[in-house]
């Protein structure tokens, strides 16, 4: 069984900085991880290939090369291989020209399931899944969580889905798109000691536009549907408002406030 | 005639309804809106749309987004929407990026404004964790597709529309996800229907069981930040802000809660909010009507008895 997991390294929103003149968030301060989500689908098929050790377990990324370190780390926790699709034709791509290019890749692939993440935590769109299921003709689900591992085998996906009321049960038949939530709580495995000294970059592979063959304007900014135009750090609007202490007179003061307005 | 086409989630019809407004401030007053519905629904919908295709599908509905993307492909061969919108919900977030790649047209998700510039229409929506705002324009034929963050465009007055039904088939050929079981779960409530709210945070974090008293003493319901969801205090689905909820009631009550961005961004249109925080220079502090500096803890206590003692005297 073949399972391939579409990664995205993402900067740790919480330490990155940002320039405030331009709107951005600067890039190479922030320390990239593996997307939370992307987690749980890494490692969820690791689980597999520990538990059916002829299972293969590639992982897919479209960024730059930069990332190629990250990329060793998964190798090193027992990914067999590692892709990056990268060039500067695919710079500025957004969900649309991404998928473009994430889809021509895998279409050439062959693969049982295919594991995602659900949202990431830079882009959030949730977009890349669906719409490789709609370019791949593959059924696809998001907020996917416990997965059946004894049917996978037989060719059946069968998992939960938590929602505010219900949590269902679906099953899809392979080749299909599952895009796993960190609600999942699958956890990743630590390198073994000889791995964390081993170099893998013989099995990592840089794609380029060269092997996928796109026009200049299919992908990129130009093959873009959409364009970020502006990037705003938000002010609060100050509302009229009155500063009390947590004492008598201050919650007599909150006390007339909310009668005042029918709260009580 | 400028045409909109909007698909209405049968679990979530209030929010669904609220495009209508967000179709609004996209073409202006004269436009033509299509509701896609396919599912029955307990209550028949209000006279909101100009036409309302209604897709026949088996009772239990439908769970394959890529059935309802067929349908809607068609309808939009046949009718040149100018606009697609979609609520943003769990299966209009796998709905939307289907349509839009077979449609070969941009897509912008969960998006919380719409503004027009010199007659170009924008979008905006929170990235990176909400700590930007991004401001998106379209580029190319179009239509315009969006998927819409929720309780975003509430509470504005719908016109009335005379209403023309139009039924139709389902694709017979059938989705690949197949629906097994679904289980209730046991849950509290929806904190996005409550007019009251009292909600703790990171400085209230031993309070929750008085939280929830005074909850119930305003007949209102609990909710927490993150920081109390992930110490695993209070459950997720109460959880306000960008990774949780938006919420719109008429009080909100913060209890030692910082005010993070991505926290604001859930409770932006709540009509009054109290914020309780030893530190009174704390961002939420700035939004709020009034401030009290000090213990949550203490105040819970005092504000609890004082109602009480009110409700006894009585
Ligand atoms: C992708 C992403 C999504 C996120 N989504 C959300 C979201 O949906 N909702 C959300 O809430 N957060 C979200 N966050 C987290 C957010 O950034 C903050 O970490 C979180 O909101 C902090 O919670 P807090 O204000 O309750 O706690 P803290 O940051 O710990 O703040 C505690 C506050 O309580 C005050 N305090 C301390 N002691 C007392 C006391 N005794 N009495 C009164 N006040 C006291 C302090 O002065 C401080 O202001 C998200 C983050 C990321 C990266
Ligand atoms: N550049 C990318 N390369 C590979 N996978 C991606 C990329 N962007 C997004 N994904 C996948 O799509 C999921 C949702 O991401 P997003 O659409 O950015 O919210 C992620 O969790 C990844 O599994």
């Amino acid at each position: 069984m073949k399972l391939i997991c579409l990664v995205k390294f993402v900067p740790d929103v919480g330490s990155a900085k940002y320039d405030f003149e331009r709107h951005t968030l600067i890039r190479d301060s922030a320390h990239l991880q593996l997307n939370p989500d992307d987690v749980c689908a890494v490692a969820f098929a690791l689980k597999i290939k520990a538990r059916h050790p002829e299972t293969i377990v590639e992982a897919v990324t479209m960024a730059s090369a930069r990332v190629t370190p990250n990329m060793e780390d998964l190798l090193r926790i027992g990914v067999d291989c590692g892709v990056i699709l990268s060039d500067p034709a695919f710079a500025g791509s957004d969900t649309f020209a991404t998928t473009r290019v994430l889809g021509r890749y895998l279409s050439r692939q062959d693969f049982s399931y295919l594991l995602t993440g659900t949202h990431s935590i830079d882009g959030d769109t949730s977009h890349i899944p669906a719409q490789l299921g709609a370019l791949l003709n593959l059924s696809q689900m998001s907020g996917v969580q416990k997965i059946d591992e004894s049917l996978l085998g037989q060719g059946i996906a069968r998992f939960d889905v938590e929602s505010e009321q219900e949590i269902t049960t679906y099953q899809m038949r392979k080749p299909c798109i599952l895009s796993l939530t960190r609600e999942s709580g699958y956890k990743l495995p630590y390198a073994s000691r000889a791995n964390l000294e081993k170099d893998f970059s013989a099995q990592i592979q840089v794609v380029s536009n060269a092997d996928l063959g796109f026009l200049p304007e299919e992908v990129g900014l130009t093959g873009s549907k959409t364009r970020v135009v502006e990037t705003y750090v938000k002010r609060l609007e100050q509302r009229e408002q009155r500063t009390v202490r947590a004492d008598e007179s201050g919650v007599e003061y909150v006390f007339r406030f909310l009668t005042d307005k029918g709260f009580i | 005639m400028i045409r909109c086409l909007i698909y209405i989630d049968p679990n979530e019809t209030e929010s669904s309804l609220d495009l209508i407004e967000a179709a609004r401030q996209l073409h202006g007053d004269s436009f033509e809106v299509t509701g896609v519905l396919c599912s029955a629904l307990d209550q028949p919908l209000p006279n909101v749309f100009d036409r309302l295709a209604v897709v026949a599908y088996p009772e239990s509905g439908c769970v394959d987004p890529a059935q309802v993307v067929d349908t809607m492909q068609a309808m939009h061969w046949k009718d040149k929407y100018q606009s697609i919108l979609i609520p943003a919900t769990h299966f209009g977030r796998m709905l939307a990026p289907r349509l839009a790649m077979l449609l070969g047209t941009g897509l912008v998700a969960d998006i919380t404004q719409i503004r027009r510039k010199d007659d170009v229409v924008e979008v905006i929506r929170p990235a990176y964790s909400g700590s930007l705002m991004a401001c998106i324009r379209y580029v190319g034929e179009g239509p315009m597709m969006m998927s819409v963050r929720p309780n975003v465009f509430r509470d504005m007055v719908k016109e009335e529309r005379a209403m023309r039904i139009m039924p139709m088939q389902p694709r017979t050929s059938g989705g690949g996800i197949e629906r097994i079981e679904v289980k209730p779960k046991q849950i509290s409530y929806d904190i996005r229907e409550s007019d009251v709210l009292v909600s703790g945070g990171g400085g209230a974090a031993k309070s929750f069981a008085k939280i929830e008293r005074l909850a119930e003493l305003l007949g209102g319901k609990a909710s927490a930040s993150r920081k109390l969801v992930d110490a695993g205090i209070a459950p997720r689905s109460i959880q306000v802000g960008q990774s949780g909820k938006t919420v719109s009631p008429e009080l909100y009550i913060a209890l030692g809660i910082n005010g993070a961005i991505q926290h604001i961004e859930g409770i932006k249109q709540a009509k009054h909010i109290i914020s309780v925080n030893i530190n009174k220079d704390a961002p939420l502090t700035s939004l709020s009507d009034i401030v009290v500096e000090g213990d949550a803890d203490r105040f819970l206590d005092q504000l609890i008895r004082r109602i009480q003692q009110y409700q006894q005297s009585e």
